[in-house]
């Protein structure tokens, strides 16, 4: 009986919690874990302390199927205040009505707070819809026994092409074979998946050229064929590549004790101009449902989580990349050096797009460029095929959003 | 008892009626609101614009927008309030956003009419005063629902009352007319708020009661629920569960197929969901998105794999029935791994064992001076690798079962055997195959369902590759579901038709089998 009682009146004071903050105050669901978790928690505690009258209750919800949480609580008034969550799904949302636009509440303090790409991330349709709480983007990691310093250009790295391929070894890895590793060089060569207006942009002359190029870096053995995320680590540590391009996560990788170096991406050769290869920018972003019960303290609340306080919590508790320029004044920030190439490359980063349509893209263009790598298709043939049966299924959800 | 039945059915279908018509009230009241409320505000928009007087409960805002400090951050303000701004910071009052939001999508989207959604009852209608930035809003008062028709809904319920306890007096097939009629009084109040989907539905469950309680099945469970009551009692909490587990999310699985999603909201339409699967979707028979080509694949898929597992699980059970075999038990162990690993752990495994350069089987291959392979470059190759990852896992399942099988053979049959010249082969296809079969025939049966639904193999293996060619069945579900734009409906759609497939396979090997054993 006593154990019965503990667990009623625990689950009484957690409901009347829920019920007062619900009431009174404002509720944000994230999906956060471990350290970002730690972080996050610390910036909204410091918020309560500011805010007794309105507490800010943050609720860990697990990540997979939070969109559809959302999708379905949000419509019938229920759901949380604000939430945390990959900005690429912000386009579902501003069709489906589920979030609010913020632009009405924002002053230049805020506005000059964030990195211009990761707040171009946050737009949709003319509207802002979020602020940035983290980036996330690919950098060069490279082996300090194969460079003095970090190469600058594609060319420099295939300087080592010659010594490396009789030992069976490449200057670079990167995972070729997916639309995400791909995309640095798609950019840089000018091609998109998705054009400005949303549109595909599959089929186009410059992401044939880009392909081409991949196939190139595979032939003339600069870059091995059809590289994954676990494969790339394990060559990288093992010393059968040089570099690599990924993104922050990479680190947690890399065997202790190695000595290596990261760096901005290097250039490419692009008609004659060094060109920077140009990876996806995703951010995590901070969103206003649009049945939030007090939204002018939602915002509010949206804007200190996101001040520079709390984004230099969040990078040196979680060693997140934050997107706000002054955070990286901090000297325990600037000092970190993964931190620091982070935010230089995303000077040359492309917020990754946010309409539903990217969603369908993935699969088909990760199948085409296994195909392509493998010599098997022409680049021109296969992405044709890739857009057309995109735009299949774009035609089925147009069909289907017809009632 | 011919008295209560009637009655007792009544307050059955009365309960749940009850429950439909309440719904279809409480929405023809936001209707009613939502048309009210909209008819105002473009009113007032259109009088606006004719320059006529405004009604005196609708406001008109005019809201002008300029370059502001970021493209997506213009300033608005309002004129007639010398040049009030809009916003631009944090405790700015809430109704000016409402004007600043209408103005941009009007500006952006054209002009628009819709109800709040902050349960005020407000509705907004807006218009761009042509060659200007300027935007009029018009802004209805808060408005309130018409009160919940109570005394219709009380009036309808006592009258079917009456009707059934008058058709109570009645024989049949006159007391399942009055019991019907009794129900269907309760759509009165819905016909009359034209909810006319919610009527017809209240009808067609009357007329089912009347049919129901005509023929007496009504009557008869009750009898039987009286009877079994102790029975029923037990079996409820298995029952509910069954019901909350199975049941519903069975129900609620078909039924979404005949519907789309798009963006977080759902349309009826009907067996187009069918139909577009089963037509191919306009794909060509060759083309790894058409549903045919994914059915041979699945098929092809599973006689392989359980051809396979069989093959395999029989021969290695036999290799360990040998008496002359030692460390029979360590084998046995051993050869049970793969099946206790999770299987996506022994996919991944194998996903990295196929990797082009560095995979552990173009290793060996490379090492014995063969060419490395690009497995999933081709459909072949591709197909063998989820083939083979499938094998792996399989073959564990139907060696136990087949080592199960050939312990219960008695010995004498064998020695018999070879005592009347029985040459090995004899024995095995005589003695050893049908003695197997009672086992085998099962667990061949759950096998092939496993593998027809083996999601985690392709999905991790091959993914598909190349150009969907590997997907089977339950993976292209996945991709209508979660990949080309949650067309959940899609993958609903599917998953019934491999439930139905499935069910078929399970029928006709029921019948072949008893024909079989018949014989």
């Amino acid at each position: 009986m006593n154990v019965k009682h503990c667990m009623l009146g625990v689950m009484l004071i957690i409901m009347s919690m829920v019920a007062a903050c619900s009431e009174h105050g404002l509720v944000l669901w994230h999906a956060y874990s471990g350290d970002e978790r730690t972080a996050l928690e610390q910036s909204v505690a410091r918020y309560n302390q500011r805010h007794p009258e309105a507490p800010l209750l943050a609720v860990a919800v697990p990540y997979a199927g939070m969109a559809d949480k959302l999708a379905s609580a949000i419509p019938h008034g229920n759901g949380p205040d604000i939430f945390i969550y990959p900005h690429d799904r912000l386009g579902d949302w501003v069709s489906a009505g589920t979030i609010e636009p913020i632009e009405f509440w924002l002053d230049d303090s805020v506005l000059q707070r964030f990195e211009p790409a990761a707040l171009a991330a946050m737009v949709d349709r003319g509207s802002l819809w979020a602020l940035p709480v983290a980036v996330k983007t690919a950098a060069m990691f490279y082996r300090k026994d194969h460079f003095a310093t970090p190469p600058r250009s594609l060319a420099e790295l295939q300087m080592q092409t010659a010594s490396a391929s009789p030992r069976g070894e490449y200057p670079l890895g990167y995972v070729n074979a997916d639309l995400y590793g791909h995309a640095p060089f798609l950019h840089a060569f000018g091609g998109r998946a998705l054009d400005d207006h949303d549109q595909l942009a599959i089929d186009s002359a410059a992401a044939v050229h880009a392909a081409q190029f991949a196939r190139e870096l595979v032939t003339n053995r600069t870059v091995p064929q059809n590289l994954d995320g676990p494969g790339m680590a394990s060559l990288f540590n093992n010393g059968k590549v040089y570099a690599v391009f990924s993104g922050p996560w990479f680190v947690a990788d890399i065997t202790p004790g190695l000595a290596w170096g990261i760096a901005p991406m290097p250039t490419i050769d692009v008609e004659g101009k060094a060109t920077p290869l140009q990876p996806y920018l995703g951010a995590d972003a901070l969103v206003m449902s649009s049945r939030a019960h007090n939204k002018a303290a939602a915002y509010a609340a949206m804007a200190e989580l996101t001040d520079d306080d709390s984004a230099i919590l969040r990078a040196k508790t979680a060693r997140q990349i934050v997107p706000n320029k002054r955070a990286y004044l901090d000297p325990d920030v600037a000092r970190d050096t993964v931190l620091a190439v982070f935010q230089a490359q995303l000077a040359h980063a492309l917020p990754m797009p946010k309409s539903p349509t990217m969603r369908m893209i993935w699969t088909p263009y990760k199948t085409a460029l296994a195909e392509i790598l493998a010599g098997s298709v022409e680049p021109a043939k296969a992405l044709r095929s890739v857009e057309h049966e995109i735009a299949g299924y774009v035609a089925h959800d147009q069909a289907g959003a017809t009632p | 008892m011919t008295g209560r039945s009637p009655m007792r059915d009544f307050a059955i279908a009365a309960a749940l009626t009850l429950i439909i018509a309440t719904g279809a009230l409480l929405a023809a009241r936001q209707n009613a609101l939502r048309d009210e409320q909209l008819g105002l505000a473009t009113n007032a928009i259109s009088l606006f614009e004719a320059r006529q007087p405004l009604p005196t409960d609708v406001h008109i805002t005019i809201v002008q927008t300029a370059r502001g400090h970021a493209d997506f951050a213009p300033r608005r303000t309002i004129p007639a309030e010398g040049n009030r701004q809009l916003g631009g910071r944090a405790d700015a009052p809430l109704l000016d956003k409402l004007f600043y939001d209408a103005a941009g999508t009007t500006l952006r989207t054209g002009p628009y009419a819709q109800l709040l959604d902050d349960e005020s009852g407000r509705a907004v209608a807006t218009t761009r005063l042509s060659g200007t930035n300027e935007v009029a809003i018009a802004l209805t008062p808060v408005g309130r629902v018409a009160n919940f028709p109570w005394l219709q809904l009380l009036g309808a319920l006592t009258l079917g009352g009456l009707l059934a306890a008058a058709g109570a007096l009645l024989p049949l097939p006159a007391r399942a007319a009055m019991l019907g009629a009794g129900i269907a009084v309760i759509a009165m109040p819905v016909l009359v708020s034209q909810q006319w989907s919610a009527a017809a539905a209240i009808g067609g469950f009357a007329a089912a009661m009347a049919l129901l309680h005509g023929f007496g099945i009504t009557t008869r469970w009750s009898a039987a629920m009286q009877t079994h009551r102790v029975a029923y009692r037990f079996v409820a909490p298995a029952g509910l569960a069954m019901l909350v587990l199975v049941v519903v999310p069975f129900a609620i699985g078909i039924g979404l197929g005949f519907f789309d999603h798009s963006h977080g909201t759902w349309h009826f339409v009907g067996i187009d969901n069918f139909v577009s699967i089963l037509s191919g979707g306009g794909h060509p028979l060759s083309d790894p998105l058409n549903f045919w080509f994914i059915l041979g694949v699945t098929v092809l898929w599973t006689a392989v794999n359980v051809f396979l597992a069989v093959g395999v699980g029989v021969g290695l059970a036999l290799i360990l029935s040998q008496r002359w075999m030692g460390g029979k038990k360590v084998y046995r162990m051993l050869l049970i791994l793969p099946w206790a690993i999770p299987n996506y752990i022994t996919a991944l495994i194998w996903k990295g064992m196929f990797a082009g350069e560095y995979g552990a089987i173009n290793s060996l291959l490379h090492a014995l001076g063969l060419d490395r392979v690009s497995w999933f470059a081709s459909w072949s190759t591709a197909f063998f690798a989820n083939v083979a990852t499938n094998t792996w896992l399989g073959f564990p399942f139907m060696m136990v079962v087949a080592i199960g099988a050939l312990q219960s053979i008695p010995s004498d049959l064998y020695e018999a055997a070879a005592v009347d010249g029985a040459s090995p082969w004899q024995r095995f296809v005589h003695i050893t195959l049908p003695h197997l079969r009672p086992a085998l025939g099962p667990a061949i049966a759950l096998g092939s369902i496993w593998t027809f639904n083996m999601f985690s193999v392709i999905y991790l293996v091959s993914d598909g590759a190349p150009g969907g060619s590997t997907n089977i069945l339950v993976t292209d579900a996945y991709r209508w579901a979660f990949e080309r734009g949650e067309h959940y409906g899609m993958a609903a759609a599917y998953a019934t038709l491999i439930f139905a497939l499935l069910m078929l396979w399970t029928f006709v090997r029921g019948r072949v089998l008893r024909r079989e054993e018949a014989v």
